[in-house]
């Protein structure tokens, strides 16, 4: 508005010829066309360079989705996963406070498959949940010879039978990954494009990891492995992976119980590797190694690593996978 | 004019009896219409205003003035209950935001109302002490509630069982008082909110108990396969929800099969509105969805009707109190027809005999006028809770 | 004081007349009117009062033409020139004894209470030796009080006349005679005209003057 009367002034003729000829008149009628042109400026809407909107906030459920999510939002979210990184995120349940900072995020991002257990115990806005394995929740695996119970001749079982460490998976990392983009352009259609990109750099990234585990692993497809606790259902399943999993932690010895159990295991599954969460104390490793098995580690990456990312755990978890194929 | 007022202030002082009857006669064949009209439009505001900010509500299909007054109002009938599958396929819709219900329950005669967060932010309920809902156990309650029962963050409130015979079914939960809501000068206030699945663990469909897959106690198992451990029924349940048995905690069966009462759907749009509202269309749909604010302008409309009939009444009534008032009056002149002689005889005009009559009437009427305006400031003051207290709730 | 002249009186109904060809009471006269009942007495004091107006004749009373005047004159006129006192009192249950010798000042706009005329009921309540009595309800006094009071109120406008009918008929005989002392010492006192309808022979020669209304009664 004030442009073009400022435009209209300029080309105002009359104006021209007359400013030329009454000079007197011609500071009031720039005065006027300043006071109409400041009116019209206070009129306007405002301009919308510069425009200020908050960042989103953003929680979530364990340490790959956080990576996700800031691959994804870049500068415009802050990606909060508050659990300890001493504490198994899936079982950790956060104070009443953390669970109130929770409530208060702009998304709260789950892994669903009954990652996070607490979130079954808490409250939060339902309006604000992703569910960022929704999209496969068809294809959970649900866990064998796991321990459940039920109440009275006839009562349902305990719903704790579900593998969740689905990220391993780099296929369905790459659907939660899309989840979370999704839920972002929700947010903020306005960024619409940013997100979309970076997400496209993410799941580029991610279908590397996956390409590369598979040629991996089509170098020897039925090389048999034990896993040393059932978590790498999904990445068993997707890569077609030989893998009889145990329940053993790697920083702690395992019983005489447990090593009798595996070596039964290993009589109908000659297993030579045996896959790791964490590096494993010595002692199992050394007794493993008399037994032929050796160690490998394959993090899953579920809590915040130290001084590296995601994508940098993953690609020493196949440096490490790749001597098994040597 | 002062010592027409005297005298009759002097005979009015003289015949309280008479006078207070007058009086109340007066008063209340005022008061009356005026009341009930002031309490009826205040619950036609409290209704329409409820019911106007509730979009859509989803339940099951019947009769959806039950299904609103139990949403909207915590009205003790109770529908039949849908699956929390029904919140769920709204938000797969992608066109409204689901807020599930679950009146069912009551603590202490008031309504325990199981729902998520999204309910406080969709009804703008503010915190006035303690904090929201965070774990399984808290309760959240209203400002009347918390005022009627004298109960602080910090305190506890018990679940009131269904039925007293039915040993079998739902369990007193002890919950924890976290938060007292602000007055919102809705029924909000004389409700008890829980996380849905609070509600659950009340009906008994989640609950907490020692780990039978480890126990000893071989009173406690049923039956012991490789997979599946059968608990018997001595095994207790826990009856409140610690730090320490929190994570005891769990939920049989699939949640999505999990009862409500209603489903309240905020469109994000009206379009998506609509097109939600044609989903439910179908006669072979299980479910119905309806608009509040069109079920309570019906049952307004005939509560309308009764209201006419009512005025009627009072207008009739009233004809007849003023008929019985002016033959009061009227006696009331026969009686004092001799000292109305003496004054005459005394030399007294007769507009100022008229005077005296006309002051006493006057002096009642004006009475009676103080009382009235009075009646109705308290009752405007308090006509919000009174009406929740005896039409809605 | 009252001169009347050819009246001639008929009540509605016409089953009742009165002829008086000549009637006069001289200023400060206390006259006595005696008569059967139904002679027309209480109706004499009622035609001189202005509260019954005449067919045809003349009341004068303290030089004004009373039947002359309007009804809301004839009211001015009583209230302020005449006092009443009755047989049964006629005191107002609901008010206390000095509301009530108040009254006439209450009821009429051509009378103006101030604090002289308080002053002058509390004087005549104490003359009447009821003044300890003046805040009690009148429905709580003796007959005597109550007669007191009603003389009280009667003499408050200080009337130029005052008719009393019957005013010691409801007494008992020491009472009468109290009464009728302190009726003919207040209208002495006040230089008014006493006019007495009365049934009580006993008192008859106290008066001045006996009219005998027999003389007048058409029977």
């Amino acid at each position: 508005m004030p442009v073009i009367l400022f435009v209209c002034y300029l080309f105002d003729e009359e104006d021209t010829m007359m400013r030329k000829r009454k000079n007197r008149c011609g500071g009031k009628r720039v005065a006027l066309w300043v006071a109409l042109a400041m009116v019209c400026l206070l009129l306007s809407p405002p301009l919308s360079f510069g425009k200020d909107k908050s960042l989103l906030t953003v929680y979530t459920v364990n340490y790959p989705l956080k990576y996700f999510a800031e691959r994804i939002a870049g500068k415009y979210a802050q990606v909060f996963f508050p659990a300890p990184a001493d504490e198994d995120p899936a079982y950790w349940m956060p104070e009443v406070q953390t669970i109130t900072a929770y409530q208060q995020a702009d998304l709260i991002l789950l892994n669903g498959a009954g990652y996070a257990k607490w979130v079954s115990k808490a409250t939060l806005p339902q309006s604000k949940l992703v569910d960022t394995s929704r999209s496969f929740s068809d294809r959970y695996i649900y866990m064998e010879e796991v321990f459940t119970h039920s109440h009275g001749p006839e009562g349902e079982h305990a719903h704790e039978s579900l593998a969740f460490t689905t990220w391993i998976d780099f296929d369905l990392a790459s659907q939660q990954a899309r989840a979370i983009a999704d839920a972002f352009i929700k947010k903020r259609p306005d960024l619409e494009k940013t997100f979309k990109r970076n997400f496209t750099s993410l799941a580029q990234d991610l279908h590397t990891l996956d390409s590369e585990i598979m040629f991996l692993v089509s170098l020897n497809q039925n090389q048999p492995f034990v896993g040393s606790h059932p978590v790498y259902d999904y990445f068993a399943r997707r890569y077609g992976f030989n893998m009889i999993s145990v329940h053993w932690e790697p920083d702690q010895a395992p019983s005489r119980q447990q090593w009798i159990e595996l070596q039964t295991l290993l009589e109908e599954h000659p297993a030579h590797w045996m896959i790791w969460e964490g590096e494993p104390m010595a002692s199992s490793k050394g007794k493993l190694l008399d037994m032929g098995v050796e160690s490998l580690v394959f993090d899953p990456c579920g809590t915040v690593p130290d001084d590296e990312d995601f994508l940098d755990v993953m690609f020493r978890n196949i440096d490490n996978l790749r001597v098994a194929y040597r | 004019m002062i010592d027409s007022l005297y005298i009759a202030w002097k005979y009015i002082v003289a015949n309280r009896a008479k006078t207070i009857t007058l009086l109340s006669c007066i008063t209340l064949i005022a008061i009356l219409p005026i009341s009930l009209e002031l309490l009826l439009d205040e619950s036609e505001r409290q209704l329409l205003s409820r019911a106007a900010t509730t979009p859509l509500v989803i339940g099951i299909r019947g009769s959806s003035l039950d299904l609103v007054m139990n949403t909207l109002y915590y009205g003790d009938e109770i529908p039949d209950f849908i699956s929390m599958e029904a919140a769920d396929q709204v938000s797969k819709s992608g066109l409204a935001l689901p807020v599930p219900m679950y009146v069912r329950f009551q603590a202490r005669g008031y309504p325990i109302v199981g729902t998520t967060l999204d309910y406080f932010e969709f009804r703008g309920l503010t915190l006035g002490e303690g904090r929201q809902l965070a774990i399984l156990g808290d309760c959240v309650i209203g400002a009347s509630v918390a005022e009627k029962l004298d109960l602080r963050p910090g305190d506890s409130l018990i679940s009131s069982p269904e039925n007293l015979l039915d040993l079998a079914g739902v369990y007193p939960l002890k919950m924890h008082v976290r938060g007292v809501l602000d007055k919102s000068h809705t029924t909000d206030d004389l409700a008890v909110f829980v996380d849905l699945k609070t509600a659950w663990v009340i009906e008994g469909l989640g609950h907490g108990h020692l780990d039978v897959t480890k126990t000893t106690d071989k009173s406690l198992v049923l039956r012991k396969t490789d997979t599946n451990v059968a608990a018997t029924a001595k095994l207790e349940h826990y009856n409140e929800i610690t730090e320490e048995n929190i994570d005891t905690f769990h939920f049989h069966g699939n949640s999505s099969v999990y009862p409500v009462t209603a489903v309240i759907a905020v469109p994000h749009d009206e379009k998506s509105g609509t097109i939600l509202q044609g989903r439910y269309l179908s006669r072979d749909e299980m479910l119905m969805i309806v608009k509040p604010k069109e079920v309570v302008d019906t049952m307004l409309q005939n509560i309308f009707r009764i209201r006419n009939v009512l005025d009627a009444v009072i207008l009739v009534v009233g004809f007849a109190t003023v008929l019985a008032i002016v033959l009061v009056f009227a006696l009331s002149v026969r009686l004092r027809k001799r000292e109305i002689g003496t004054i005459f005889r005394l030399g007294c005009r007769k507009l100022t005999i008229a005077r005296f009559l006309g002051a006493e009437i006057g002096i009642i009427v004006i009475m009676s006028a103080v009382i009235c305006t009075g009646i109705l400031i308290v009752l405007n003051l308090y006509a919000s809770d009174l009406v929740r207290m005896l039409f809605i709730r | 004081m009252i001169q009347i002249a050819g009246l001639n009186f008929q009540y509605a109904a016409g089953d009742f007349s009165l002829h008086i060809p000549v009637f006069t009471v001289e200023r400060g006269e206390k006259v006595a009117v005696i008569g059967p009942s139904g002679s027309g007495k209480t109706t004499l004091l009622n035609l001189i009062a202005g509260i019954l107006t005449p067919l045809k004749g003349s009341v004068n009373v303290h030089g004004v033409e009373v039947n002359g005047l309007t009804d809301r004159g004839r009211r001015d006129f009583r209230i302020t020139t005449i006092g009443f006192v009755f047989q049964d009192f006629e005191l107002l249950d609901y008010l206390n004894v000095f509301d009530n010798i108040l009254h006439p000042y209450r009821i009429s706009a051509a009378l103006r209470l101030d604090k002289a005329v308080r002053e002058r009921a509390l004087k005549l309540a104490g003359d009447m030796g009821i003044s300890a009595m003046t805040r009690r309800r009148s429905s709580d006094l003796s007959q005597g009080e109550k007669q007191r009071a009603a003389i009280c109120r009667a003499l408050l406008t200080q009337p130029k006349l005052l008719l009393a009918d019957e005013a010691t008929g409801n007494l008992d005989p020491s009472n009468k005679t109290k009464i009728l002392d302190l009726l003919f010492r207040s209208v002495e006192d006040h230089d008014a005209t006493l006019l007495a309808v009365t049934h009580d022979h006993e008192l008859l020669p106290r008066f001045d003057r006996i009219v005998d209304f027999r003389d007048f009664w058409d029977g």
